[in-house]
């Protein structure tokens, strides 16, 4: 998969202390779920890339993170429309840069 | 049982991500709201019966059961009917809101969520559901007395009968008339009546078991259930709650007022037909006009068929009748 770079990726919510513990929780998490990503496209298993897909396109902007949301909306209505493995493989690439630049936020 | 304030606010919330339950536990916490999840559509449903949140955020893109499927399953089921429910929707297309609202849902939330109207949708969600619960427990309230109203127990004797048959349980019924109540009216007038009436009212609340469900059953006419409880101990309760009603007294102008009440109580384990409410009510009132007929302030029983006198008014032992009814 091609790599893209990307500057360091900081949630809204950090400065919320009703926020702060969970946005850790969810981006030390975030690395496990490049490797699914990851692992789901390389074995052509679609359905469950688009489950994930899905599932941070809900979360990502509530954590903070409205880039997630947004490229895992692409990835995933690329998937929902069937459309070429290139166009999957390019969003999918995207969201997963994006996913690597993610900073967890540093112990209060 | 008696109507009760409802418990601090819960909700449930249904989505197959964890990461929303956090994301919602965390935006609910300043609304001091107790927050339950389930990942799963079947699962959430059970939840739901067996927690009765007051408020459910149901995902619609569930695997498995999807949210649709769940909410059409909540509003059909009786015990999860009345519980609002807001779908969290990862598209804002109309065809999915709509489809929401029209299976019964009250409001809908697009993911991501901005925490300012996920809270304030929930408030408006639960504010209506606490209006409904009041109108609920009104509708099932008897306005004089505030006992429950025969409507209720009613809606209770059917499906107490139901526990009662299916766990072979005894269920007994009491039936409580005021004695000479028109007698009462008639000389101290209707307000002193009403007074009389919340008076006794108050007595069998306060001398009925937390468990027994104490109802109006109409005019001056009384009615308890009591789950679990066989003749012998409905017999008990009824002699405590009969003796309370006679102590007690009523102040109408110079005078004091003594009113007393009659008593018939029959239990299913005695019943010689078949265990339905038509049956059991009528047993219960062949005894209390058995106490009528023996002079009133009196409790008797109905066993098998049988009447008979269990405690109360001595003048009424081996008396064949009282002064009319």
């Amino acid at each position: 998969m091609r790599q893209v770079q990307m500057g360091p990726i900081r949630s809204t919510y950090e400065d919320d202390p009703d926020m702060l513990e969970i946005v850790r929780e969810f981006a030390a998490e975030l690395p496990a779920r490049v490797a699914k990503l990851e692992s789901h496209l390389a074995a052509g298993e679609l359905r469950d890339l688009q489950t994930l897909a899905h599932q941070l396109k809900g979360a990502g902007g509530g954590y903070g993170f409205p880039t997630i949301t947004e490229l895992a909306a692409s990835l995933e209505s690329a998937l929902k429309q069937g459309a070429d493995d290139a166009v999957v493989k390019d969003r999918a690439a995207a969201l997963c840069a994006t996913l690597r630049a993610v900073v967890v936020p540093g112990a209060p | 049982m008696n109507p009760e304030v409802p418990n601090p606010n819960r909700v449930l919330v249904i989505d197959d991500s964890e990461s929303i339950h956090k994301l919602v536990i965390a935006r609910l916490r300043p609304e001091g709201l107790e927050v339950i999840g389930e990942v799963d559509g079947e699962r959430g449903i059970e939840r739901a019966v067996a927690d009765q949140p007051d408020l459910i955020l149901l995902d619609i893109g569930l695997p498995n059961v999807d949210g649709f499927e769940v909410c059409r399953r909540l509003k059909e089921h009786p015990a999860t009917r009345g519980i609002p429910v807001i779908f969290l929707t990862g598209t804002a297309d109309t065809e999915s809101k709509v489809r929401g609202l029209d299976l019964g849902a009250v409001d809908y939330v697009t993911k991501p969520f901005d925490q300012v109207e996920l809270r304030a949708r929930v408030r408006a969600a639960l504010r209506a559901k606490r209006l409904q619960d009041i109108l609920e427990q009104q509708s099932h309230l008897d306005g004089l007395t505030g006992l429950w109203n025969r409507r209720y127990l009613d809606q209770r004797l059917e499906s107490e009968l139901n526990v009662a048959r299916r766990y072979g349980r005894p269920l007994s019924l009491v039936l409580v008339d005021v004695d000479h109540f028109k007698r009462v009216n008639d000389d101290y007038g209707h307000l002193f009546g009403d007074i009389v009436l919340q008076g006794i009212a108050e007595g069998l609340r306060a001398y009925a078991r937390r468990s027994d469900i104490v109802a109006r059953y109409g005019g001056e006419e009384f009615a308890i259930l009591l789950t679990d409880t066989n003749l012998r101990s409905a017999m008990y309760v009824s002699e405590r709650l009969r003796s309370s009603a006679e102590s007690r007294h009523f102040e109408a102008r110079t005078e004091v007022v003594n009113v007393t009440a009659s008593f018939g109580v029959a239990c299913t384990e005695d019943l010689a037909a078949e265990l339905t409410p038509e049956a059991l009510l009528k047993a219960s009132d062949l005894a209390l006009y058995a106490s009528k007929d023996a002079g009133r302030n009196c409790v008797h029983l109905y066993r098998s068929g049988e009447l008979l006198l269990a405690t109360g008014n001595p003048l009424a032992l081996g008396s064949d009748g009282g002064e009319g009814h």
